[in-house]
């Protein structure tokens, strides 16, 4: 009898402990499931909404859009405007106050002294905010997102100054690898900065072509008290892409900011005086306006009250300029106080420099980051559209 | 012992049960669970590709030609170093003879084959040497344009008459059986007599189609001046000071009504001026431009008097109103994707007309949207005498601000006698190439 009963004890024991541990097996296994399912939900909603993105027109000049989307209504596909790419607030470049307008603003930015500034909380023409184009998504609460925009073709130049010219190395690179045999074109401005204001002379133009490196090298004429800037478009096998080169400096110099996109107002600043007054000075500039025309050919646009000063302190004043287009372009701002000066390149539309944008979360620390990506065109020029998606509610993992 | 042994066997069965099932559950890679769309990365290389028309030269190409090399080039550049490709042209075949339906051209490719997984987007490019073409549907009836060299135009700042007469025969030739530049006021003279003026057979005055590219002035020909051989046609030397001329625009209702023509009015308030830079040389129209005669509020009056078939009296009160931005209506706007044309569909109206009561008018055509209570910015008025289901003249007066866009006038008349457009067909042989691309992923899991 006793034999039965420890007989009964211990298969049950060993039953019960069986069923834990296969039930554990089978959970795992199902969990597991579940997650992938989870995973492939994210990576189905990822492409759905880089494509909601890409194909809806959306972000008006003014007012506030009413969905999100970026596509250029004058064209079909995946043709981006370049007016919606400058309202998406930038999510890398650190946001820059400018004390005497009182606002903020986004900051896309290439590299120091190149920046595209829109203000953050201006009525008008405001940036789209993240929480913004969550809501527009109808995606609060339920994923996060980042939309990064890269240019496909990226110039990396270099410049060489010597007594009578200056010597630019162009590095010409795609996503994948070099763009070998691109034909460039190669636009140079001497700006002279003798006189009342800088003044932009007749732009030098030539063309060259990459070797297997996507290496070119040209050469241009310059005398002492002049500086430049350089702009340049690369193009093969329908692929093209722009870049360009202002020399750097550590004078001061004219800051634009993005005033009002609809109205084509730019505000110049005093470097001083950003963001808040540091110095006082007074440089004269004279602004002037290109863009890159259907072939990549360099355009100028000529400016009305094209010329001012902008003095940095409590006094001084800051200036507005009007971009005279309605084609997106850059405007240039060739600076100087009589004994140094620069140029101050502002890309009238992302896709006039090449500028990349960031916009939306950071990916840091998501459990599951689903990504995928497009090919778009922007002001005619390749950019590589990647959205990273990640979803908000909680995936769990067990075992 | 029994149960033991029991107990041994369900635990047998439940590790086979699960060795069974983890056999079915295979996990999958992390890249299946989160995979790149490399069919609309595909897409979208090949649309990128073409956004210049490049793709489409590179496809037409002789296959040792070095563009293809430069088409390998911007595809390694333009794709993520773990993605290869392979890219594709055929040749379409269409002559119908049976034979295979593409034929190979040429590949490119960056690979051998195309790694663990792959997907695949086709497009389809055009020879530059192909054109698409259209054959309108002929609208019956003349098209005459006036392009008098003897008047002078108002409200049509910026532009002249005479270029808005070329742009407007440019935009609606193709749809008329005969269109006709009325060159000087005698030509127009003659028209308003009945008389062809251009000798061709197809030419027909009766229902015709008059666009006056003048704006608010209207061309009058001499004879219709004070004293000359048809003053009394012309002038009403009872009117108030100036404005003699209504008289005129009475005739120009009377013949609109007798010929069936269609009178169009491109811009502002229609007759409000009439215009001869002959006989009027040493006048003007009170705002400091000679040649040229203000009729005001009455001239339109007279009009509508003659078309009607009333007796002419002087009438000068306003039937006009202004009512801001008025919008197209929804009929013309489905036209403009018709016949591909697009002016904004945003004007401004302040020359609205309310003119539907007292002279039998019915609206043909709504341009715009009515604004404004009875106030039309834009339409086409059909005159219909009372009894009678003939269409006896016809007024299309748009009633925008300054400066014109001709485009509406010619949107207009299109959405109102709506002729069809006949695609040209399609059978050329070599003229269309499929390029297919496939992506494939490399590297990782």
């Amino acid at each position: 009898m006793a034999g039965a009963t420890i007989d009964h004890l211990v298969s049950l024991t060993i039953f019960l402990a069986a069923m834990l541990l296969f039930i554990g097996f089978f959970n795992q296994m199902i969990q597991t499931a579940v997650v992938y399912q989870q995973h492939r939900a994210t990576a189905t909603k990822c492409s759905d909404l880089l494509d909601t993105m890409l194909l809806n027109p959306g972000i008006p000049k003014i007012g506030e859009p009413s969905v999100f989307g970026l596509q250029d209504t004058e064209f079909t596909q995946y043709t981006l405007n370049s007016s919606s790419l400058m309202r998406l607030n930038s999510s890398t470049g650190t946001p820059i106050y400018y004390e005497k307008t009182g606002t903020m603003y986004s900051n896309v930015t290439v590299g120091f002294g190149n920046s595209l500034l829109m203000p953050i909380n201006n009525s008008l023409c405001k940036v789209v905010n993240y929480s913004s184009a969550l809501n527009l998504l109808r995606i609060n609460g339920a994923y996060g997102f980042q939309l990064t925009l890269t240019p496909v073709v990226t110039f990396d130049i270099e410049a060489e100054r010597s007594d009578d010219n200056v010597e630019l190395r162009i590095d010409v690179r795609g996503v994948g690898f070099p763009l070998a045999n691109a034909h460039v074109s190669c636009y140079f401005l001497p700006v002279s900065l003798s006189g009342d204001y800088p003044d932009f002379l007749p732009a030098q133009a030539t063309e060259v072509s990459t070797n297997e490196a996507g290496n070119a090298t040209v050469t241009f004429p310059l005398e002492e008290g002049y500086t430049y800037v350089f702009l340049a478009s690369a193009q093969v096998g329908g692929l093209a892409g722009v870049g360009f080169y202002v020399p750097p400096s550590d004078n001061p110099r004219v800051i634009p900011f993005v005033d009002d996109l609809s109205a084509k107002s730019v505000v110049l600043a005093h470097s001083y005086d950003v963001p808040n007054t540091a110095g006082s000075g007074t440089l004269a500039y004279n602004a002037t306006f290109v863009f890159w025309n259907e072939h990549f050919g360099l355009q100028t646009v000529a400016m009305a009250d094209s010329t001012g000063t902008v003095t940095s302190g409590a006094g001084g004043n800051f200036s507005f300029v009007t971009i005279p287009s309605g084609n997106p372009g850059v405007l240039l701002v060739a600076y100087g106080n009589g004994a140094a000066g620069g140029v101050a390149v502002l890309p009238w539309g992302v896709g006039s420099l090449g500028f990349p944008v960031v916009f939306g979360g950071s990916t840091a620390g998501r459990e599951w980051v689903a990504t995928d990506m497009r090919q778009v065109i922007v002001n005619g020029v390749a950019y590589q559209a990647k959205l990273s998606l990640w979803s908000l509610q909680g995936v769990q993992v067990v075992g | 012992m029994m149960r033991s042994v029991e107990i041994l066997l369900v635990i047998i069965i439940l590790t086979g049960a699960f060795i069974i099932a983890s056999s079915f559950a295979v996990l999958p890679e992390p890249r299946q669970a989160s995979p790149v769309n490399l069919r609309r990365l595909a897409l979208t290389t090949l649309q990128m590709l073409d956004s210049n028309h490049e793709l489409s030269k590179v496809a037409f190409s002789a296959v040792d030609d070095p563009v293809w090399s430069e088409l390998q080039v911007a595809l390694s550049a333009s794709l993520p170093p773990d993605v290869i490709y392979n890219l594709t042209v055929y040749e379409v075949d269409s002559s119908g003879s049976g034979a295979a339906l593409y034929q190979y051209v040429k590949h490119v490719s960056n690979a051998e084959s195309l790694g663990v997984s792959s997907d695949a987007s086709s497009y389809f490019v055009a020879s530059s040497n192909v054109t698409f073409t259209f054959t309108p549907e002929k609208i019956g009836g003349t098209l005459y344009i006036l392009n008098c060299s003897d008047a002078n135009g108002w409200w049509i700042t910026g532009y002249t008459a005479q270029s808005l007469a070329e742009d407007l025969y440019k935009l609606l030739s193709p749809y008329f059986v005969k269109t006709i530049m009325v060159q000087s006021t005698t030509q127009l003279r003659q028209l308003i007599d009945g008389v062809k003026i251009s000798g061709a057979p197809e030419e027909s005055v009766e229902n015709a189609v008059i666009i006056n590219t003048f704006g608010e002035s209207v061309s009058m020909p001499e004879e219709y001046y004070q004293g000359h051989s048809r003053s009394s046609e012309g002038y009403d030397a009872s009117a108030p000071s100036g404005y003699g001329y209504v008289k005129y625009c009475y005739t120009l209702g009377q013949k609109t009504r007798e010929h069936n023509w269609t009178w169009a009015s491109i811009v502002g308030y229609p007759f409000y001026y009439v215009s001869n830079t002959g006989v009027f040389a040493g006048e003007q129209n009170n705002w400091g431009i000679y040649g040229m005669r203000m009729t005001s509020q009455g001239g339109v009056r007279a009009f509508l008097q003659g078309l009607d078939n009333q007796q002419y009296q002087y009438n000068d009160s306003g039937v006009i109103s202004s009512v801001g931005v008025v919008t197209l209506n929804e009929t013309v706007v489905n036209y403009c994707n018709y016949y591909g044309i697009y002016p904004s569909s945003y004007q401004t109206s302040t020359r609205a007309l309310s003119i539907l009561s007292g002279y039998n008018l019915t609206v043909g055509l709504y341009v715009f949207n009515p604004a404004d209570g009875n106030y039309l910015p834009g339409a086409i008025y059909n005159h219909v005498f009372s009894g009678s289901t003939n269409i006896t003249g016809s007024l299309l007066a748009l009633g925008l601000t300054r400066t014109p866009d001709i485009r509406i006038t010619a949107i207009s008349l299109l959405s109102y006698y709506r002729p069809a457009l006949y695609p040209s067909k399609y059978v050329a042989n070599e003229t269309s190439r499929l390029v297919v691309l496939q992506l494939g992923l490399v590297g990782g899991v």
